[in-house]
């Protein structure tokens, strides 16, 4: 029950004003999801990797806890800072993702991890996650937000989106939609090692697709396979370290338009979002059609 | 000519603004549309509204007589429900362009998007360039026209019109089929062509229905009735209706169809108890004593309805019940101060003269739902599912869908008519929330508006329906009747009135909006009584819709869909009709209601209050585990031993 924009720049050394493009486009479709925001959001200058927690604010032993699970997994801590519910650390680490990611979520909840990922999310509004974690300074090459109204599960700022492919680096996901054989894609992933830590059928398409792409197979490839292996309704965007893409199901039961021209694509829920980029100017759009996918990278 | 800003004016504004120009004759320029949603939205009068960029959702939506001209794209739903009128979109059109369309013409230059024309009933729809998926989905009538090519499955089960596709047709839908074109096919397509200055050279194929797939085979056999009071009962496993229902289906093949609701044994009200002292019931004048009366829908500053009571009449449709029932339903809320409601199928004139209140319904196949019936409700609602069948949608046998029926609902007469299970443009809460703001903006924020849902997920719908600012719910148990249904739906989908009003409390208390939204409860709801015990569990109101029925004349043969009630309730026959007393059931039904609203006095007062809204769960014991499981209240069995309809602890 959401609203999904996304924006790739695409010059070889694009680095534009991510984050104010992606605080526009959500905030020109808050009334798809009132109650929480998140940006995905890819940039240059991160040293080493980045990890972004979530801790309660009561959770005073949280930063110990995560420093010390850090140093017993080698890494070691180049830069820490505190905003708003999140805790990011940016660390020197060499080993391999997985295992290092599933110990640090023992932890705290961790919410992204990425040599240029940053996830940010948190309850609120677009322009509220604005002014406490500063998204509309952000420059980077591309990313993807999410707007959200809670359902199921409740408002917190760990059922935000987007979700990160847990064990994956660089790789994020927003989705409009539902997908029905959940539970059966979960076990099926599970059955071979994966780890999930929310019920959030989200999750499970970034895993889904982080673990084919860990195999080798192109996002791409991956993204027509996930049109026939994913039931119910689905619009989404993927994000990776080198660019995004979309896949649509089959119904087109969730609204997608996107507009392309020679600097940049942006994709979203609806056309209000993408003619905030652009005020005053008629844009040329297109509405994918069902089944497709596409992606775009550098 | 008026110009109007949307960079700086909100849209709200804006359309009001639009109103006010129309009303002078004066023609409209929106300037910065940016495609924002709702532009021009109930516009009712004969002007020119030029949109310089592209619109967002339902442009033109609910409008009647304006010609709108879109420069760019458009989002979801162009021309919505519109009446007459035109809309050329110089761009493309995103989902259900020219949705539920009842007249007028809607010309998109560009592309369209999926299932374009759903529901449409009048009026023509062109698309310039392709069609995607699912066009013409469920058409009743109209003209779809598609001079590129069509995506997959066009016309599905569509039941009147025609598609006609001057490209490549990627393949049929579900029970349509290519027909023949006719001089006058081609003809009329020119002359529209034209009217549009649209040059098209190519050859047209025509799609219509096949007309295979939404009519019943074999009919079901005539049994001896068997009432429900009987039917309901419990007992051995091999009981009559069992064995009945066997035999049936040995004979036709399929499930069968009823009316009413649940026959089954579930926790209800029964099970719960008033903990009250009985030497207290009808002392002094509860009626005097007691303040029943309340406001409903001012959550958005909407212009309530006011109620003398905490009951309103339940949604049933002209369609499933002749017009003499819906009058004397209609008056006798107004003899007692309450709400009577449309249910599907749109607003009998006569219906609505009769009810002081009426609660206009909007339901997924857009059966009579227009912009000016809107304006003349009290209150507007969105239907999502009912109780006895949540996930289908309505269905009316072709012996009920008469002449006068057909012209009020916009279809053709005499078509075994089903209403999709979904709304065209509500596929989520996200979708939701823009239907909700549209038919605020077109009725100028004035109306109250509810949502009426069946008993399903309850604990998440009913955070969706606060979320999407509804004024209020009208939420159905798995007890509550219907027109006709499936058994198999009718008997095992969906959870009890009583675990659904928890669920919804439950819910609420979930994001912290425990009270903050009413909750009418429905679905078995026999009397005072019953309803005293939902008002103290949580609920806001009651409604009834079996009860009144039977207060006027219902004899409960559960015949309902056939149409051929011998009471002249469940029928459009003129001759079953006729049979019907309408001054006298009118007076019956009034009369009843008022037999409610003495109980619901008479026991509040009794429990110690002075208006219902101080019932509260303190006066209440589960008179069985499964009633406490899922109620919570505290079990006690020891009030089960005094029987009739009000309890004592035996001391
Ligand atoms: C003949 C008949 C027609 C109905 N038509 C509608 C309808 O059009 N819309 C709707 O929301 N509910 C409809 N209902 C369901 C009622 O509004 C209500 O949910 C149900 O009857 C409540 O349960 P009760 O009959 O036990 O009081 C219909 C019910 C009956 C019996």
């Amino acid at each position: 029950m959401c609203g999904i924009a996304g924006i790739f720049f695409k010059g070889a050394n694009s680095n534009q004003v991510l984050g104010k493009a992606l605080v526009d486009m959500l905030d020109g479709c808050q009334h798809r999801g009132p109650d929480s925001t998140g940006f995905a959001l890819y940039k240059e200058g991160i040293d080493g990797l980045r990890l972004r927690f979530l801790v309660e604010p009561e959770d005073e032993q949280a930063p110990r806890r995560i420093r010390a699970a850090l140093a017993a997994q080698g890494a070691r801590i180049e830069r820490e800072t505190r905003e708003g519910v999140s805790f990011v650390f940016d660390v020197a680490f060499e080993g391999e993702i997985r295992p290092f990611a599933y110990a640090m979520e023992h932890a705290a909840k961790l919410v992204s991890m990425g040599t240029s990922l940053d996830i940010i999310k948190d309850v609120g509004s677009s322009h509220d996650l604005d002014s406490i974690y500063h998204v509309g300074e952000v420059h980077g090459s591309h990313g993807i937000g999410h707007v959200r109204l809670a359902t199921e599960s409740d408002v917190k700022p760990e059922s935000a989106h987007p979700f990160w492919a847990t064990g994956f680096a660089d790789i994020a996901i927003v989705h409009n939609g539902q997908i029905t054989n959940y539970w059966k894609m979960r076990r099926r992933l599970e059955a071979r090692g994966f780890e999930f830590r929310t019920d959030n059928d989200s999750e499970l398409i970034a895993v889904y697709l982080a673990d084919k792409m860990a195999h080798g197979t192109p996002l791409e490839t991956a993204l027509e396979e996930s049109v026939d292996d994913l039931d119910g309704t689905f619009s989404f965007l993927v994000s990776t370290k080198n660019g995004i893409g979309y896949a649509k199901d089959r119904l087109a039961a969730k609204p997608m338009v996107m507009y392309e021209d020679e600097q940049l694509v942006a994709i979203a829920s609806e056309e209000v979002s993408l003619n905030r980029l652009f005020p005053g100017r008629p844009l040329a759009t297109t509405e994918p059609a069902p089944g497709t996918h596409r992606t775009w990278s550098r | 000519m008026v110009t109007i800003d949307l960079a700086v004016t909100p849209v709200r504004e804006a359309n009001e603004t639009m109103r006010a120009a129309a009303a002078r004759g004066e023609d409209i320029e929106i300037a910065n549309p940016d495609a924002r949603h709702h532009i021009g939205v109930g516009l009712i009068a004969p002007v020119r509204v030029k949109v310089k960029g592209s619109a967002g959702y339902f442009c033109a939506g609910l409008s009647h007589g304006a010609d709108f001209e879109v420069d760019s794209n458009v989002g979801w739903g162009v021309g919505d429900s519109m009446y007459a009128g035109s809309v050329v979109v110089g761009g493309n059109a995103g989902a259900i362009a020219g949705v539920a369309l009842r007249g007028g013409e809607v010309v998109v230059k560009g592309n369209i998007g999926s299932r374009a024309g759903q529901v449409m009933k009048s009026g023509t729809l062109l698309c310039c360039g392709n069609a995607s998926f699912l066009a013409g989905y469920m058409m009743y009538g109209g003209r779809l026209i598609i001079l590129g090519d069509s995506g997959e499955r066009v016309g599905e089960d569509m039941s009147g019109g025609e598609v006609f596709v001057g490209g490549k047709v990627a393949n049929l839908g579900a029970d349509a089929k290519f027909a023949d074109i006719t001089d006058q096919d081609l003809d009329e397509i020119n002359a529209f062509l034209q009217k549009y200055d649209i040059v098209f050279t190519g050859n047209f194929k025509k799609i219509v229905s096949a007309g295979t797939k939404l009519h019943y085979g074999a009919t079901e056999p005539i049994t001896r009735p068997q009432p429900h009071t009987v039917f309901s009962a419990e007992g051995v496993y091999w009981n009559p209706k069992v064995t009945e229902d066997i035999a049936v289906k040995s004979q036709i093949g399929r499930y069968r169809i009823r009316g009413y609701g649940a026959a089954k044994a579930v926790p209800h009200f029964t099970d719960i108890a008033l903990k009250l002292d009985p030497n207290r019931i009808g002392a002094g004048d509860p009626l005097k004593s007691v303040n029943l009366a309340m406001v409903l829908g001012n959550r958005f500053g909407a212009k309530p309805l006011n109620l003398s009571m905490p009951v309103l009449i339940a949604p049933m449709s002209y369609g499933a019940l002749s017009k003499s029932t819906k009058i004397a339903l209609g008056r006798a809320s107004r003899l007692s101060g309450i709400v009577e409601n449309t249910g599907e199928g749109g607003m009998l004139p006569e219906e609505r003269a009769e009810a002081a209140q009426l609660i206009f319904q909007c339901l997924s196949g857009r059966l009579g739902w227009n912009i000016h019936d809107m304006l003349r409700a009290d209150a507007l609602e969105i239907y999502i599912s009912q109780g006895a069948k949540p996930g289908l949608g309505g269905q009316l046998m072709a012996k009920k869908v008469t002449k006068e029926l057909a012209a009020i609902r916009g279809i053709p007469a005499g078509i075994d008519l089903r209403s999709p299970s979904r709304h065209p443009d509500i596929l989520g809460a996200d979708d939701l929330v823009i239907k909700v703001e549209e038919l605020r903006e077109a009725t100028g924020y004035t109306k109250p508006i509810s949502i009426k849902m069946g008993a399903g997920r309850v604990r998440d719908d009913i955070k969706i329906a606060y979320k999407d600012g509804f004024d209020f719910v009208q939420l159905d148990g798995l007890q509550g009747s219907t027109g006709a249904a499936s058994t198999e739906v009718l008997e095992n989908v969906g959870i009890p009135t009583l675990a659904a009003i928890q669920e919804a409390l439950d819910g609420l208390n979930d994001i912290g909006h425990k009270g903050d939204m009413p909750i009418v409860l429905m679905g078995g709801i026999k009397d005072g009584v019953d309803a005293v015990k939902a008002l103290a569990l949580g609920a806001s109101a009651v409604a009834m819709g079996t009860a009144a029925l039977i207060a006027g004349g219902c004899i409960s043969c559960m015949q309902c869909h056939v149409g051929n009630c011998v009471t002249g309730i469940a029928t459009q026959d003129p001759e079953h009709e006729a049979r019907y007393k309408l001054d006298r059931q009118a007076l019956a039904i009034h009369r009843f209601l008022e037999a409610v609203r003495w109980q619901i006095a008479a026991l509040t007062a009794a429990l110690g209050h002075s208006d219902f809204r101080q019932l509260s769960r303190d006066d209440l014991v589960a008179l069985t585990p499964e009633a406490a499981a899922i109620t919570g209240l505290p079990y006690d069995p020891d009030y089960r031993g005094v029987a009739g309809e009000f309890h004592t602890k035996v001391a």
